[in-house]
């Protein structure tokens, strides 16, 4: 039994089939939520540095950042006052303010006027009280804070703002807050009403990366929350109208929602994250999957007008017979695509091959196996038919006509697309937004670009400084460097602010040495340095230098967003760093460092994925249809979106983000499935008609209405995103949206006109095509050909089955058709007065009508006396064996030549 | 005599001025038994480890002295080498008419060749670099002249009854920590494990083994403790390497703010 048939009769047992999909889907079920806590088990991670290798380097320095300095990016409360900070009434409230924030939950430390030393020197006696605490003690003492702050490079622009309106606290939090913990601790809520309960303050703002990644994990788990069941709401309803089957819809969709399952089930089993590139994932299996249950439905459906009087095995066998060769090697093909991304250096982009892949080998499966028994233990065979079927049958009539006159036209306007989109596409940046993906009216984004306005810059970025050796940062000379390499940075104009170590070690100098102008800088000796650091040492100290004091932070503050400035900034700091004298080096890192790298790694590697994809499918159609050629034609369809893709990102000055670069994997995994349905179709109906142009009306009547469909159903899904929160989920779903329907214009007229001279063998073909035993030894016209060869020649031909009695060829009719026998017996006759003469009987390896081959009427009739199988050419397919296989094409016209000469041998024998 | 003597005496004498009810004043007064009268020179080392593991040495000299029942102080480094002759000196405020007068520090540098005077919020910063504060050194001695003192019921460590001492500083004190609640033994009075509270979170934790409890001279002191910073996650080790000597002469240079750096 072969593949098709095993899959027809598994149809057959619905309930063997539903029971083991069941049993599959609860265990699924349960590695996705646990059933004690009904808490899921896997989570969505937004962060873009979780794009990266866990062994990156970047990642590396953050960690020994964190674990050296125990500091990660700040969370920045920032509170207005009016008219102004400097007074004692407001400093007390900041005082008060800074107890309340220490006591919140995670948070280690706070660093506000209430809680940093304001040294003051007087005689022989230092003042390291806090400005409140100053203030509290000398409320005149406040009209000088000002002035006091602008000379203090610790604080100036990072305590209060320069207009000294904004007082800022920089909480320092458990690097195990998450994002999730974050939201459930209310945080936020718990810092405004701490300011509220305080009061005296005009607004409060509150930024970070922990309040940004919060938002953006609740923004994208709303959105997927809103579309996963809009997109299945929408396309649910095409369905219906399109089938008229509640029940076909519903069991399309739990096929879609089972694989879906099972996909986020096994990325809980492999242990594979969702981030920013794996939350694609479920989108896409739903868009894959949908586009294949379209058109097991249409053939579902189609079966009962086509056979309306068989039996459901019979149906079944035959729904499979249509669908298999398409569906099987667009799932091969779109997996084949996914997994060219293994070689792409970012483990997110691996992990999202494997279960992009997995995904639709699930739904791949549950078309072919679990729908078909779905459909007939529900009893879907009694449905009403599809409408719009008449439509798209003129429909397909009118395309055809002009796909086929406009042949030349429309593979030369695709060209020039491809020419003119990649042309475009030279104009694409990389780059991300971060705060901008959210708009302009969200709190998250309003409180960043409030305290980036107050405090130049809310995006900070951590420079780790090593000496390589204990003490190595108690060098003069070194320090120097450091001091003038922190210089450089401060006259960036991204950098709002820089601050290490050797500020507060030149502020202690000054101070120890009685506020003398000339001590405002380096100590000349190492024993000094050491032993001032020492003095100053404490937990503000620790977070800018080690105890051993051989590494070392400067913290910056960046008025630039989004991965293309930050991504500028940061190769010519590293330039400047490069120059460092031996054996300090810098290194740049932080969640927008990282997040930068990782786009810019992602947009780098993207290109290349695409590339290695499309030279995958290529060589993988290539193999399907045993040619070349005819894989480079069904590749050249897919190709024209994705240059339409690019060409639109780079018109419209759209960057290639985390998000955008996926866009182009999605659209080639939905337009090879479309491009090798269409072939698919095309070949069979090609080789039953023998015309192309027929077979061209014929697939695409028989395809356009499920691609359409699927079409329309992929594009609503997609534009469902819309509704979403992020800039770059509608981004997301706008251009994909766009990117689908020219891959189905592409598709409805590229893909007919470049394979209206294609006459293609799949693999599947050459596999299945029974020729009888040793065809190459028992049938003349094939001699000297290998098995494989034999079945080429066959499958460039038209095998044609006929039962007993039915007349092949007819005396004195004008037909070119060569036939050769390939199974059963047929006699030659010829009728003389009313009188039927036997000429000849022929079986097995027999030639006929070569006479019509060379342009002379028939001589005899044919009849076949017992059901039999022929193989049926005429010179057209001969001459595109010729272009296609020369070697098989000189091998059978040699064969034609001298079964020829035979007959003309024995012609000249007989009439002597 | 000897180091751990030493802190004893600096949280005992400092008691005098806490407010307790009657049952933690006697567990307080038993602690002050543990002082002895006259001056301690003992030799000390600090083993600091940082978040990364990093060990850091500090090795020196501890003066302490009570006058007129407040505590003087005064720590020497001798290492490491480009630290040697650095110098703390802590005065304890005296209590006058209700009111505790503020303590005096006062800093030495070597590099410097001069004396300054600390006022301000330095109690709690860590004493060079090490996880103990001046105020983890008063507090842990018992001396919470600010705090309100109470017992809890009583537990074990290490199989030794010990009393739960509850210590609350009043408003105005001054201190980080919300409370410190500490572990006295019965037998020694002397305290085997503090912990440091900030609002409702344990920020630092004193413990020493009970096999470090050691008597000279017929006092109780512990040669051997451990302060943990629980949120930076850092520690800092001191150890009493020996008791140099001690004296019932008080030399009053060595508590002096003009003298004392240059040590004995």
């Amino acid at each position: 039994m072969n593949t098709v048939a095993w899959l027809g009769s598994v149809a057959q047992h619905p309930r063997r089939v539903l029971l083991t999909v069941a049993l599959a889907t609860i265990i699924g079920l349960l590695l996705c939520i646990d059933p004690v806590t009904r808490t899921v088990r896997f989570h969505i991670d937004p962060s873009a540095e979780a794009l990266l290798p866990v062994d990156d380097p970047g990642r590396a320095v953050l960690d020994q950042v964190r674990k050296t300095f125990g500091i990660d990016d700040p969370l920045i409360v920032a509170v207005r006052f009016e008219p102004s900070v400097y007074s004692a009434e407001n400093l007390e409230r900041i005082a008060r303010l800074s107890v309340q924030f220490k006591q919140l939950p995670e948070v280690s430390e706070v660093f506000s006027l209430a809680t940093v030393p304001n040294l003051l020197a007087s005689g022989d006696e230092i003042d390291v009280t806090s400005f409140t605490d100053q203030a509290a003690r000398d409320p005149a003492a406040v009209q000088t804070f000002a002035a006091q702050i602008l000379a203090n490079p610790l604080y100036r622009s990072t305590l209060v703002s320069d207009d000294g309106t904004t007082a800022a606290f920089a909480l320092s939090t458990s690097a195990a807050l998450t994002p999730q913990q974050y939201v459930a601790l209310d945080f936020d809520g718990q810092v405004r009403r701490a300011v509220q309960e305080v009061g005296g303050a005009d607004a409060v703002y509150l930024t970070g990366t922990l309040p940004v990644r919060a938002a953006t994990s609740g923004a994208l788990d709303r959105t997927l929350r809103f579309t996963v069941p809009a997109v299945f709401a929408v396309i649910a309803v095409l369905l219906l109208v399109t089938f008229r089957s509640p029940m076909a819809a519903a069991s399309a969709l739990l096929a879609v929602a089972i694989a879906l399952i099972w996909t986020v089930a096994s990325a809980v089993l492999l242990g594979i994250e969702f981030n920013l590139v794996s939350a694609i994932v479920p989108p896409l299996v739903i868009t894959i999957g949908l586009s294949y249950t379209i058109h097991l439905l249409a053939a579902h459906f189609l079966s009962r007008s086509v056979l309306p009087d068989a039996r459901d095995s019979q149906r079944a066998d035959w729904v499979m017979k249509r669908i298999f060769t398409g569906l099987t090697l667009s799932a091969t093909t779109t997996v084949i695509g996914f997994l060219s991304l293994l070689l792409n250096p970012l483990p997110a982009v691996r992990g999202f091959a494997v279960l992009a892949s997995l995904g639709t080998l699930y739904v791949g499966a549950l078309t072919h196996l679990f729908l078909p028994a779905l459909l007939n233990a529900t009893g879907c065979n009694r449905e009403t038919p599809p409408i719009a079927t008449r439509v798209f049958g003129r429909f397909a009539v009118l395309l055809t006509g002009f796909d086929l006159r406009w042949r030349r036209w429309i593979i030369g306007a695709s060209a020039l697309l491809i020419v003119v989109g990649f042309i475009s596409a030279s104009r694409i940046e990389g780059g991300a937004d971060f705060i901008n993906s959210f708009d302009e009216d969200t709190p998250v984004r309003q409180d960043f670009e409030a305290v980036a306005k107050a405090f130049n810059g809310a995006n900070f970025v951590t420079v780790l400084i090593d000496g390589k050796e204990p003490d190595a940062l108690t060098n003069p000379t070194l320090i120097n460097a450091v001091d003038s390499f922190q210089d450089w940075l401060r006259a960036q104009p991204e950098v709002g602010a820089a601050v290490s170590f050797v500020d507060q070690l030149k502020l202690t100098n000054l101070v120890l040495h009685n506020n003398e102008p000339l001590y405002f800088g380096v100590p000349a000796d190492a024993a000094t340095v050491k032993q001032i650091l020492l003095f100053a040492s404490g937990e503000a100290l620790n977070r800018v230098i080690d105890p051993q004091y051989r590494t070392a932070v400067i913290s910056l503050r960046l008025n630039v967003d989004g991965s293309t400035a930050i991504g500028a900034f940061l190769r010519r700091a590293e330039a400047r760093a490069a120059e460092l004298p031996s054996p300090i080096d810098a290194r740049f890192t932080g969640s927008a460092v990282l997040a930068t790298r990782a786009v810019e790694a992602l947009a780098g590697g993207h290109l290349a994925s695409i590339a290695i994809a499309v030279v995958a499918i290529a060589a993988l159609l290539s193999l399907m249809f045993t040619s070349i050629k005819a894989g480079l034609i069904a590749t050249v369809p897919n190709i024209v979106p994705i240059a339409v893709y690019f060409g639109t990102l780079g018109a419209l000055g759209i960057p290639l983000n985390p998000t955008t670069s996926l866009i182009a994997c999605i659209v080639l995994g939905i337009a090879v499935n479309d491009t090798v349905h269409f072939l698919a179709r095309f070949n069979a109906v090609a080789r039953e008609q023998g015309t192309e142009a027929g077979a061209v009306r014929s697939a695409l009547s028989s395809v356009l209405r499920p691609i359409t469909l699927a079409t329309v159903c992929l594009c609503l899904g997609f534009l469902v995103f819309a509704g979403s929160e992020l800039n770059n989920q509608r981004q997301f779903g706008g251009l994909a949206a766009w990117t689908l329907f020219v891959a189905w214009i592409v598709d409805m007229t590229l893909t007919p006109a470049l394979g209206s001279r294609l006459r293609i063998v799949t693999l599947w073909d050459l596999l299945r095509l029974d020729l009888g035993k040793s065809p190459q030894h028992t049938i003349p016209l094939l001699s000297g050909l290998s098995m494989r060869q034999a079945r080429l020649f066959a499958l460039m031909s038209r095998l044609e089955k006929h039962p007993a009695g039915t007349r092949i060829i007819q005396e004195g009719d004008l037909s070119r058709d060569i036939y050769v026998v390939v199974d059963g017996a047929v006699e030659a006759t010829i009728e003389r007065n009313d009188e039927r003469l036997v000429l000849s009987t022929m079986s097995r390896g027999a030639v006929m009508g070569e006479a019509g081959y060379f342009g002379q009427r028939r001589t005899a009739s044919v009849d076949t006396t017992s059901p039999v199988r022929l193989l049926r050419f005429n010179s057209q397919d001969l001459e595109r064996l010729r272009e296609r296989y020369p070697s098989i094409a000189a091998t059978v016209f040699r064969n034609l030549n001298r079964i020829q000469a035979e007959r003309i041998a024995r012609m000249t024998a007989l009439l002597r | 005599m000897n180091a751990g003597r030493w802190l004893c005496m600096a949280l005992l004498a400092a008691s005098l001025g806490a407010r307790a009810d009657a049952a933690a004043q006697k567990v307080l007064d038993c602690m002050r038994a543990n002082i002895p009268p006259s001056l301690q020179i003992k030799e000390v080392e600090l083993v600091s480890i940082d978040r990364s593991g990093a060990e850091r040495l500090l090795k020196g000299k501890v003066y302490v002295s009570r006058d007129n029942g407040l505590i003087r102080v005064m720590l020497s480094i001798s290492k490491p080498r480009d630290l040697d002759g650095a110098a703390y000196l802590m005065r304890e405020g005296m209590r006058e008419g209700g009111v505790d007068k503020k303590d005096d520090i006062f800093l030495f540098l070597p590099a410097l060749q001069r004396v300054r005077k600390i006022s301000g919020g330095s109690a709690d910063a860590p004493l060079l670099g090490t996880d103990f504060s001046y105020n983890d050194m008063k507090q842990l001695q018992a001396a919470f002249g600010d705090s309100q003192a109470s017992l809890d019921k009583p537990t074990t460590i290490e199989q030794r009854p010990v009393h739960v001492l509850q210590l609350q500083p009043t408003a105005g004190a001054g201190t980080r920590y919300s409370r410190v609640r500490t572990y006295v033994d019965q037998k020694t009075c002397v305290a085997l494990k503090a912990e440091f509270f900030e609002g409702n979170s344990l920020r630092k934790e004193l413990s020493a083994p009970a096999a470090g409890l050691k008597r000279a001279d017929g006092y109780w002191y512990l040669s051997d403790l451990l302060m943990r910073d629980v949120k930076e996650n850092t520690s800092t080790r001191l150890k009493v390497l020996g008791v140099i000597g001690s004296t019932e002469e008080l030399p009053s240079r060595l508590f002096n703010p003009a003298t004392f750096y240059r040590g004995n």
